[in-house]
This record gives C-alpha cells, sequence and structure tokens, in this order.
C-alpha cells in the first residue's frame, strides 16, 4: 500500500468507516500518528531553548519594564521618565542617527562591493567571501582594540604618518563620533557584503540582454530590473545591519567607555553597573530598543512593498 | 534583394572553433531556421546576429546595413529566450512596454495594448510572469520583442521548454503572426518535426558548419549526406558493399546508400510475386516493433544490418516478432551519399 499525503488526507479529513475496519490500513494510521508524535519529540530541545532563552527573557522584560523601582507596585513611570530625561532620549537619537548611518553606508558600500565580487573567477570570489565571512565574525572588544592599535592617539597608524609627515589622521580622533562610526561601519561591511552576495546569483544575465535588445543602457538595466530584483535582499539586510549596531554593546563600551551616550550602553550600565542599579527602568529601555528595531523592519517592509508590487 | 546576409563569419571560444565561415542569406519575411544538434553553433549564430557575442571574421548585414560592430541596442533585432527571461518585477504590460519608454516613444499604451491582443493575452496586462504558465510567458516574451518592430525576430528554442500539446499550438500562432507581421524570422531548434512544420527554408547545421539548406521538402526528400539523412528522417544509411550484397547486385554506385524508412514495403517470406522490377528484395528477420501513435516501426535484421521499416498503423495487418519477411527497396527511393 502507498502512503502518501494525499491519502493520509482523504482518510483523516473524511473516514470511511468500512476502510478504516480494515485492519492493514488502520495499521498505517496509527504508524503515521506515531511518526508525527515521533518528529515533535525531536523539535522539543528547540521549542524549550527558545522558549527559555528567548521568548522568556523578552516576556520578562517587558513585565520589568512596568514595574516601579521597588519592584512591586505596576506603573509605567519607568516610560514616564525616559521620554522626561533629555538624556535618555539623547541617547535614543545618538543610537538611531549612529545605527542608520552606519547602516545605509553599509549597504550602499556593500552592494557595490558584492556586485564587483560576482566579477572575480569562482575561486576567487570564494577566497574573498571567506574573508568576509571571518571579518563579519570580528567585532566586540577584539576589533575595538585592533582600531585603538592601528588609529588610537598612539596607533600604528597614527604615529606612522605624523612621522612621514602626512597630516592624514591629524584631525582624526578615534575615540570620537567618527570614530565610533567608522568602526561600526568597519563591522557592517563583510556582515552586509555576506548577505547581498547570494542575490546576485539571482540576477539573470539574458535579463541583461534582453533590456539591451530591447534599447536599455547598462544604468536602466540597473534602475528598473537589477535594483527592484536586489531590493528584499537590500532591505533585509539593511534591518538587520540597523537592529544590529542598535544592539551593539562591547565595541562601543571597549571603544568610548561611557563617555559617549548610547542607548546599549545605558542600558547596560542600569542593569549591570556598580554604581545604581535600575533594571525596571533598564526593561523599558530595552523594551524601546526592541520596539526600534521592530518598527525599522515593518517601514522597511512596507517601502518595499511599494516598489515590488509583484511580491504582495 | 537579401534582406540578411552572414557573410564567412567565423568564431571561437579558447581553443575550439564554434562557427566555421558561415555564409547565409535571407529574404525579407523569410522563416528560417537554424536546426541542429545541441552544441553544434545554433544559439552562438544566433546571438551573434543579436550582438550578444563578437564575430572573429566575417559580417553581418542587416537590410543593406552592416551591423557587425554595432551594439545590440542599435541593430533592431529583437529575440525570445527559451527560459522566457522577463523581468520579474514587471506586469505583463511594464514587460512589453519597457522596450518602448526606452525608445521614448509615443502612444505606448495603445501599441502594448494591440500586441497584448495580438498574442491572446487580453486580462493578464496586470498579472506578474510567476503567476503566468510558461506558455502565457513566452507569449509575454514574444510581444515584448515584436512591439519594437524589429527588422529581424531572432528565436532561440523558444518552445523547448514546454509540454508537447502547448508547444504544437504556440508554434502554431507563432506561425500565424509571423505571416501578419510578415516579419523576417531566424527560429532555432533541435527538433526536426518543428523545423520541417514551421519553416520556409531551414539551414541544417553540424558542428559550426551549415551543410545543407533547403525548402523542408527538399531537405527531407534529398539529403546532402549522411549526417542530414541520419538527423532529418530517421534515414537507413547502409554502406554500399553491403548493400552490393544484400542485393546481390552492383547497379548502383557510391559510398552510401540512404532510404527513408516509409518507403519500404514488406511481404512475407512466403509470397512468391514480388516486382522485382522496380524494386530490389532484401531478406530479414522482424526483430522488434514499436509503435509511435500512428506509425508502426519495425526493425528488420537482415544478413548484414537493421533496417527500419515505417508503415501506417492500419487496423489489423501487423507483421509478428520472429516474421521471416522480404523488405521492398524501390530502387528510385534509392539515395546515393
Ligand atoms: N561562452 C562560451 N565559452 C566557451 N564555449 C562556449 C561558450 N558558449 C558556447 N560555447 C561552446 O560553443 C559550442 C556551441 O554552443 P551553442 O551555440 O550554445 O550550441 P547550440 O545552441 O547549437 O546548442 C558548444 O560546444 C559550447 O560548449
Ligand atoms: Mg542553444
Amino acid at each position: 500500500m502507498k502512503v502518501d499525503g494525499n491519502w493520509f488526507n482523504e482518510r483523516t479529513v473524511k473516514p470511511i468507516p468500512k476502510l478504516l475496519e480494515n485492519k492493514e490500513e488502520r495499521e498505517v494510521l496509527r504508524k503515521i500518528k506515531k511518526q508525527k508524535i515521533y518528529l515533535l519529540a525531536l523539535l522539543l530541545p528547540f521549542i524549550l531553548f527558545v522558549i527559555g532563552f528567548e521568548i522568556g527573557p523578552l516576556v520578562a522584560m517587558i513585565k520589568n519594564s512596568f514595574y516601579a523601582d521597588n519592584g512591586i507596585q505596576v506603573t509605567i513611570d519607568q516610560y514616564i521618565t525616559i521620554f522626561k530625561s533629555k538624556f535618555y532620549l539623547q541617547a535614543i537619537q545618538n543610537s538611531l542617527v549612529i545605527s542608520l548611518f552606519s547602516a545605509v553606508t553599509s549597504v550602499i558600500i556593500a552592494v557595490i562591493a558584492a556586485y564587483s565580487i560576482t566579477k572575480f573567477s569562482q575561486k576567487i570570489q570564494n577566497r574573498l567571501l571567506m574573508i568576509a565571512n571571518m571579518t563579519s565574525n570580528f567585532e566586540g572588544i577584539p576589533l575595538s582594540f585592533s582600531f585603538i592599535i592601528l588609529l588610537g592617539n598612539n596607533g600604528l597608524f597614527t604615529l606612522l604618518f605624523s612621522k612621514i609627515g602626512g597630516d592624514v589622521f591629524a584631525d582624526f580622533n578615534l575615540y570620537s563620533w567618527t570614530g565610533l562610526i567608522l568602526v561600526y561601519i568597519y563591522f557592517q561591511i563583510p556582515l552586509a557584503i555576506m548577505l547581498i552576495y547570494p542575490s546576485y546569483q539571482g540576477i539573470k544575465k539574458q535579463w541583461k540582454e534582453a533590456s539591451s535588445l530591447l534599447g536599455g543602457s547598462t544604468l536602466s538595466f540597473w534602475l528598473h530590473i537589477g535594483i527592484p530584483v536586489l531590493l528584499p535582499s537590500i532591505v533585509g539586510t539593511f534591518s538587520i545591519l540597523f537592529a544590529n549596531s542598535m544592539g551593539a554593546y562591547a565595541t562601543a563600551y571597549a571603544l568610548v567607555g561611557s563617555n559617549y551616550n548610547l542607548l546599549s550602553l545605558q542600558i547596560a550600565s542600569l542593569v549591570a553597573s556598580d554604581v545604581a542599579l535600575k533594571p525596571q527602568l533598564g526593561s523599558a529601555m530595552g523594551v524601546l530598543l526592541a520596539a526600534t528595531m521592530i518598527g525599522a523592519m515593518w517601514f522597511n517592509e512596507r517601502m518595499m512593498r511599494r516598489i515590488r508590487r509583484d511580491l504582495r | 534583394m537579401n534582406y540578411v546576409t552572414i557573410d564567412q563569419v567565423t568564431k571561437g571560444y579558447e581553443n575550439q572553433v564554434v562557427l566555421n565561415d558561415i555564409s547565409l542569406t535571407l529574404k525579407k519575411g523569410e522563416f528560417a531556421t537554424l536546426l541542429g544538434q545541441s552544441g553544434c553553433g545554433k544559439s552562438t549564430l544566433l546571438r551573434s546576429i543579436a550582438g550578444l557575442e563578437g564575430v572573429d571574421v566575417g559580417r553581418i548585414l542587416i537590410d543593406g546595413k552592416d551591423i557587425t560592430n554595432l551594439s545590440p541596442r542599435q541593430r533592431e533585432v529583437g529575440m525570445v529566450f527559451q527560459s522566457y527571461a522577463l523581468f520579474p518585477n514587471m506586469s505583463v504590460f511594464d514587460n512589453i512596454a519597457y522596450g518602448l519608454k526606452m525608445k521614448k516613444v509615443k502612444n505606448i499604451k495603445s501599441k502594448v495594448k494591440n500586441m497584448i491582443d495580438m498574442v491572446d493575452l487580453i486580462g493578464k496586462e496586470e498579472s506578474y510572469p510567476h503567476q503566468l504558465s510558461g506558455g502565457q510567458q513566452q507569449r509575454v516574451a514574444l510581444a515584448r520583442a515584436l512591439v519594437m518592430e524589429p527588422k529581424v525576430l531572432l528565436l532561440d528554442e523558444p518552445l523547448s521548454a514546454l509540454d508537447a500539446k502547448i508547444r504544437k499550438s504556440l508554434q502554431k500562432e507563432l506561425k500565424r503572426i509571423q505571416k501578419e507581421l510578415d516579419i523576417t524570422t531566424i527560429f532555432v531548434t533541435h527538433d526536426q518535426e518543428e523545423a520541417m512544420t514551421m519553416s520556409d527554408r531551414i539551414f541544417v547545421m553540424n558542428k559550426g558548419k551549415v551543410v545543407q539548406s533547403g525548402s523542408p521538402s527538399e531537405i527531407y526528400t534529398s539529403p546532402v549526406n549522411t549526417f542530414v539523412a541520419k538527423f532529418i528522417g530517421n534515414y537507413n544509411v547502409c554502406n554500399m558493399e553491403v548493400f552490393h550484397k544484400l542485393v546481390r547486385s552492383t547497379e548502383l554506385k557510391g559510398n552510401e546508400v540512404a532510404i527513408r524508412p516509409e518507403v519500404l514495403q514488406l511481404v512475407s517470406a512466403g509470397e512468391d510475386s514480388l516486382d522485382l522490377q522496380e524494386n530490389w528484395g532484401i531478406k530479414g528477420v522482424i526483430k522488434d516493433v514499436s509503435m509511435t501513435g500512428n506509425v508502426l516501426r519495425y526493425e528488420v535484421e537482415t544478413d548484414e544490418s537493421a533496417f527500419l521499416v515505417d508503415y501506417l498503423h492500419h487496423r489489423g495487418e501487423m507483421f509478428e516478432q520472429g516474421a521471416r519477411v522480404h523488405i521492398l527497396v524501390p530502387k528510385k527511393e534509392c539515395i546515393i551519399l
């Protein structure tokens, strides 16, 4: 007897008693059920993992954010505190600006870089991707220290160039806003390349040929076909980069310590510093952080649907 | 007089000659087919005409103008690919309108509407390629090329990805549209039956050369060499010495003899009223019988080689496997190669 999806559906949706009495068929049904339970059991550790480490903390964070500092009264005071504080609003604004700026810049660079990678031979493409893969994992404290060693006040390049006489880095301060953006962009680019590169494989050579036979230039091809086709991947990458830098903590901490007012740094100091622990306020800020990320994703999706109407 | 001229075109990749000194001419409004096995250079020739590939030697002229060194967009040719190559982010309407927009012509809307009408896609204007069947997508691709009113339409195996039934109906429709617009067309296929039904003229290609050109019936009834004979009509091709032994006569001269399977006749071995005036007789045994729709195909084993014999499938008349027969070979149907 052949057991495929169709057969199973027919029998379960509309059981025919006579057939079900058939011993052989009942046996098959039982086996399918057993198999399903078995598959669910295999999924269980994963479900527990997601609940325990992702949904659990999220729920706890949201719940926490609605308690007063003493952890007893239910209130929205924490949010009021944030929105009344110039300091915290500044942190949110700084985080938004640096994330937007670094995500946009990195996506633009990555779109161009990934395209040039596709022009190399397969062997070189693989090598370049391997490098991108490795460097995309290069962030946090090691990355900051590398930058400090190369471009800090006593960094290798800084000293080298001042010795040579070129004042390239004279006005450059790694521990500033510019420095921070440079480092953010640095760790975003390889990730962006990794994410965008595969979608170039989806651009068919024949589209270019058809476009050119119909009188289109290279520019019009990219404008009307190439970029729109890449768009879902560009938008998705942008969302990831935005979230990535909104949440980036170790890199910023190692580089500017608490000198610079960022949302992620403020949350950390509220939940894990040795001065004044305010986990409820930290939670509220965490909720706002998550909300901006979700908001950004939602906005991106909407913009994309407008341009790619075929994706509905 | 000649509308398209390919003049001694040669092209190679790295260490392989793909087009070997190809010359051919087409008249205005002609439906020509490049026919040949996969890898013989059909697509390369078509793409050279379109300007998607350059040629190493030779010239290509359309309507008296040398286009050998023009870019694709200056050539005024339209092309349809086997894989449709529709722009996935554009609706049917926008796909067809793309070229007109690039050229900044007027009345885009009415031109596109006319074209949609011609390829029978009314009601699908706002659909996207992924919502269409293969046949519908290919109609869009055809409309997209035709709306530009190209001087020459190039079709690279446009129907090969479609299933048999849709393919047959699109063949007819393509032919109708081509006649209606009187557009000079170069069609590429590896399917000899398709080439036969569609073309005014066929160019049979083999290993980068045009080995024979002519009307479908010329090519079918008088192949110039073994390759064409075997590729076009399943001809029985027999070495002349072997043939002499089989028919016990040395009347025919030449290297090989080619005989179409459908001109051969089978007679039971017992029968003795053979017309050996007009025919040669060869003794054989039926080794296999196969049926392709309305045609019965016998494989008959003789002392020296096997022959294919095609019969229309009439009720009741059939030789069994293992039956002893005579093959009657009409003398005037033997083609000497
Ligand atoms: N870009 C290319 N580089 C190297 N060889 C190629 C290229 N394109 C086609 N060829 C070779 O040229 C020959 C003819 O190819 P093609 O014109 O596509 O044949 P057809 O369309 O008749 O099947 C093939 O042997 C193919 O391998
Ligand atoms: Mg081909």
